[in-house]
């Protein structure tokens, strides 16, 4: 993982998720406030895990 | 529809038309003669029912619409029909002044609750424009300020999450209304449906309800039957990172009076 310093804008705290009424609400960070239904959020949480992993070894190796 | 008792139930309880336009801003207190030329420049009061879509896009206008009460609004429609609110207008607004060089609006005016408006003709606004500089300002100064309140919105829906987006509205929406008489600093009457708040600040109405709950859990704002009591003003602007400085309102001596005479 990168030492460096965020760029300018890009969020360091994680947002929040919540369950309400059957769907799942998405509270931060700043600026994001979203409504989902159970399986979008979920496969949005997955799209987030596989991303993170892959900024978390960037750069990727060539395919 | 405007009917002449109308006009005349407002003349006889002496409560002129233009009375909260600009009312407590910074640099454009009007003066009397100001006030009459724009008094007669109304050539209609109507009473609309809530709910009502006054201008639609493209449409040709030749009237511009002065709000003396209730609430109103201006919007945009997605192609799925999804209604995004771009503006809330509160009495004392020129809701569409705009439309006077436009000529036609790129979005939507309608009422969210009942409201009383003046109907001012551009014809009429031509004289002013022609003949009267200093008024001319003044009416300038109230699309500039639109233009203000516009920014910050784009600030709310850029920056903030759910809850701060609700308590900056909730907390500009009370520094409105406060000068025009109609909120005591912390309570005023909001006629407004949960479900206008999502639009208003982009969230799904599930996420309204659940910021609103927020709120009034952690002791900062109730908003409950058309009633808003913001329980610690301090703490809900702190919340939506709200500052009233955009709004020009005049914290003077004159704060209460919007009258003074011509020189």
């Amino acid at each position: 993982m990168s030492a460096d310093p965020p760029i300018a804008g890009t969020q360091t705290q994680p947002g929040i998720a919540s369950a309400e009424d059957g769907l799942v609400l998405l509270d931060g960070p700043d600026g994001i406030a979203v409504t989902m239904t159970a399986h979008a959020a979920s496969e949005t949480g997955k799209s987030l895990i596989e991303a993170a992993q892959r900024a978390e070894h960037w750069p990727e190796p060539d395919a | 529809m405007a009917t002449g008792a109308k006009v005349a139930v407002y003349m006889k309880d002496n409560i002129l038309f233009t009375d909260r336009f600009l009312k407590g801003r910074r640099g454009v207190h009007l003066a009397l003669e100001e006030r009459a030329i724009l008094e007669n420049a109304i050539s209609e009061v109507r009473t609309i029912d809530a709910r009502t879509t006054i201008v639609s896009a493209g449409q040709t206008l030749s009237n511009s619409t002065l709000l003396i009460d209730g609430f109103m609004c201006r919007y945009l429609d997605d192609k799925e029909g999804m209604r995004q609110l771009v503006a809330v207008q509160v009495p004392g607004d020129f809701v569409d002044l705009h439309a006077y060089p436009l000529r036609t609006l790129d979005h939507d005016v309608a009422t969210l609750t009942a409201a009383t408006v003046a109907i001012v003709p551009h014809r009429a606004l031509d004289g002013i424009n022609a003949n009267k500089p200093e008024l001319t300002r003044k009416l300038w100064f109230s699309t500039l300020l639109d233009a203000a309140i516009h920014r910050a919105w784009l600030f709310r829906l850029g920056r903030l999450d759910a809850v701060g987006r609700v308590a900056h509205f909730l907390s500009e929406t009370n520094a409105r209304l406060q000068p025009v008489g109609l909120s005591d600093g912390k309570r005023f009457a909001f006629g407004v449906t949960q479900n206008d708040i999502a639009e208003i600040c982009g969230i799904t109405n599930v996420h309204a309800n659940r910021v609103l709950r927020q709120l009034r859990e952690e002791g900062l704002c109730v908003f409950r039957s058309s009633l808003v009591d913001i329980l610690d003003v301090k703490g809900l602007a702190r919340r939506g990172q709200f500052s009233p400085d955009y709004l020009y309102i005049d914290a003077g001596p004159q704060h209460s009076s919007n009258e003074s005479h011509s020189s």
